[in-house]
């Protein structure tokens, strides 16, 4: 799984490690080293990632380190999209980690080519499409890299790729495999 | 508890369009309308208040309302009060509790009103709500909002079914062409034919502006009794027989087939066996044309057509007056926009003036009996649908 940066801002220069599953500690977060951006929280899409500000912080550690996870339910082995603090089945909240599939294919796909988000402007015109996970059940929606928005076509081979949103931040979105 | 049947005896719609005008002057535009719409309407009477708002804190600045609402239309419940909020189905949903209210014996005498402004100087800003109407820490960072979303419902049933740019132009042209004869429309004034539809610019391929319903400010308000009192506002009242109501995703993660809206067919399955009808037997149909994709599925949804076939019913004219039946006269999301919080509200204004013949001829459809209103909300992951009869006769 590959792990890009954009250049609004300098990515980290060390990564955090990848937390382990929820029975060990989450690995220290250091907010006040990470260079933000002004944005108010409320015109903000990006997610307060921070273990002060949600209990799904070890997501986006494991972002950090390249890896999109999501969380498991071990009674029932459900596997959860976005990953929960409760099984939607069975209601329990010790959770298990769990790496997704780094590969996928294009279900569906579309372009924004105007009235983007606040922030998004520059970024139009963007691909967006929903991708099949190879060997998981579970078909994400995301950005789509790597490739003119017209180019794009269903069945389309993509790897996930996760990326500094440009204030030390990681999220991830998908890039057309060559 | 026994339920009474609930009457919808008046209602009005304000000028739809970019408006110069606040939040809640919007409000009070539609109160001081409706008093004038419903001269049998007098204000201590009213005591309940259901304010359809899907998001006055993003577009407006505001919380709390309902009472705000309220005093702007001169009103002061004594019953209920509260706003309801479900993205693009607040306006039926402020009926739908009207009703629940009413049946239920808690409520003589309500008003539901819809009310949203949606332009603000800033087009980004107002793109930003409505990407706040996705699960926004999720899908909300990858620029998810409702044109790409139904892009991709259209991308797939144009590669599932055959269905072309020109059957979606095709229901753009019949909507906008009735809004043409609909002077509260948006774009009462604006000429669409199915050749300028399809040049029009792309928005979210393959929808282009034509496609897509637009950022609308306004305002609509209906009055619902208890079945004693219907008669002293009206001897034609639109009769509340069923609604149904369905949730079964917000991830998109979880939308499933993007083309077989499972939601919307549950929904209905519950208002028509509420209602003692099948889908043959409606004159008409308010149904929620965000995008004209969306209106394609929903023929197919409610059983109009055989599944995969919306795109040859629009194309066919089966929509349209002297069609199967009549569907949006009033000239749909696409022809009036879609004030959030408004449209559900003005879908059941329509209902009442179709039903009281009071409606230029170009969009009336022929002495309707029973009609149904739809509203998809967000990602057409909660359906809602009502269905009216016309009172008289009996």
């Amino acid at each position: 799984m590959s792990s890009a940066s954009r250049s609004r801002r300098p990515a980290p220069t060390t990564a955090p490690p990848a937390a382990e599953p929820r029975s060990s500690p989450a690995p220290a977060a250091a907010p006040e080293t990470r260079p933000r951006e002004k944005r108010p929280f409320l015109l903000d899409f990006f997610p307060l990632d921070t273990p002060d500000q949600t209990r799904l912080s070890a997501f986006y550690d494991r972002l950090r380190t390249g890896h999109l996870s999501t969380t498991r339910c071990p009674k029932d082995r459900s596997l959860h999209w976005p990953p929960r603090t409760a099984c939607p089945d069975c209601h329990t909240e010790e959770l298990d980690w769990v790496d997704l599939p780094e590969l996928g294919k294009i279900y569906a796909f579309s372009a924004v080519l105007g009235g983007a988000p606040l922030g998004m402007e520059s970024e139009v015109p963007f691909a967006v499409g929903l991708v099949d996970l190879d060997g998981a059940p579970l078909r994400l929606f995301g950005r789509i890299e790597g490739r003119p928005w017209n180019e794009l076509r269903i069945g389309q081979a993509v790897r996930v790729e996760t990326y500094d949103i440009g204030d030390g931040r990681y999220f991830y979105r998908f890039r057309v495999r060559d | 508890m026994s339920v009474r049947s609930v009457a919808l005896v008046g209602g009005v719609t304000t000028k739809f369009g970019v408006r110069p005008a606040t939040w809640s002057e919007l409000a009070q535009e539609v109160g001081a309308a409706l008093f004038r719409a419903v001269p049998d309407l007098r204000a201590e009477e009213v005591d309940s208040l259901f304010v359809g708002a899907a998001e006055p804190e993003r577009f407006a600045f505001q919380s709390h309302v309902a009472p705000l609402a309220a005093e702007q239309m001169g009103l002061r419940p004594t019953h209920i009060i509260q706003r309801t909020e479900l993205a693009c189905a607040s306006g039926q949903s402020a009926i739908r509790s009207a009703y629940a209210a009413i049946a239920s014996g808690l409520s003589e005498v309500a008003v539901a009103v819809g009310v949203e402004k949606m332009n603000l100087p800033s087009m980004a800003e107002a793109s930003t709500a409505m990407g706040c109407v996705m699960d926004r820490p999720w899908d909300g960072p990858h620029g998810a909002t409702a044109p790409p979303f139904f892009a991709m419902v259209a991308q797939r049933h144009q590669l599932e079914h055959g269905t072309t740019d020109e059957q979606m132009a095709a229901v753009s042209e019949k909507n906008h062409r009735f809004a043409n004869a609909n002077p509260t429309a948006q774009f009462y004034e604006k000429k669409f034919s199915r050749e300028k539809l399809l040049h029009l610019p792309l928005v979210a391929p393959p929808l282009r502006l034509g496609d897509c319903s637009s950022m609308t400010d306004g305002a609509a308000a209906v009055v619902l009794v208890a079945e004693e009192r219907a008669r002293q506002f009206t001897d034609t009242p639109a009769w509340i027989r069923g609604t149904g109501q369905y949730s079964n995703f917000h991830n998109l993660a979880h939308a499933g087939s993007l083309t077989d809206w499972v939601g919307l067919r549950h929904a209905a399955r519950e208002a028509f066996g509420r209602a003692g009808i099948g889908p043959n037997d409606l004159d008409f149909a308010e149904v929620h044309d965000c995008f004209t994709i969306s209106e394609i599925i929903e023929y197919e949804m409610f059983g109009w057509c055989p599944p995969g076939q919306g795109g040859r019913f629009a194309a066919d004219g089966q929509g349209d007056i002297g069609g199967k039946l009549v569907v949006n006269p009033r000239g749909g999301l696409l022809g009036c926009g879609h004030p959030l919080g408004a449209t559900g509200v003005a879908q059941a204004v329509e209902v009442l003036q179709q039903f009281q013949a009071r409606v230029p001829p170009a969009r009336a459809v022929p002495d309707p009996e029973w009609a149904l209103v739809h509203n998809l909300s967000g990602s057409a992951n909660v359906h809602s649908v009502m269905i009216y009869q016309r009172g008289g006769a009996g």
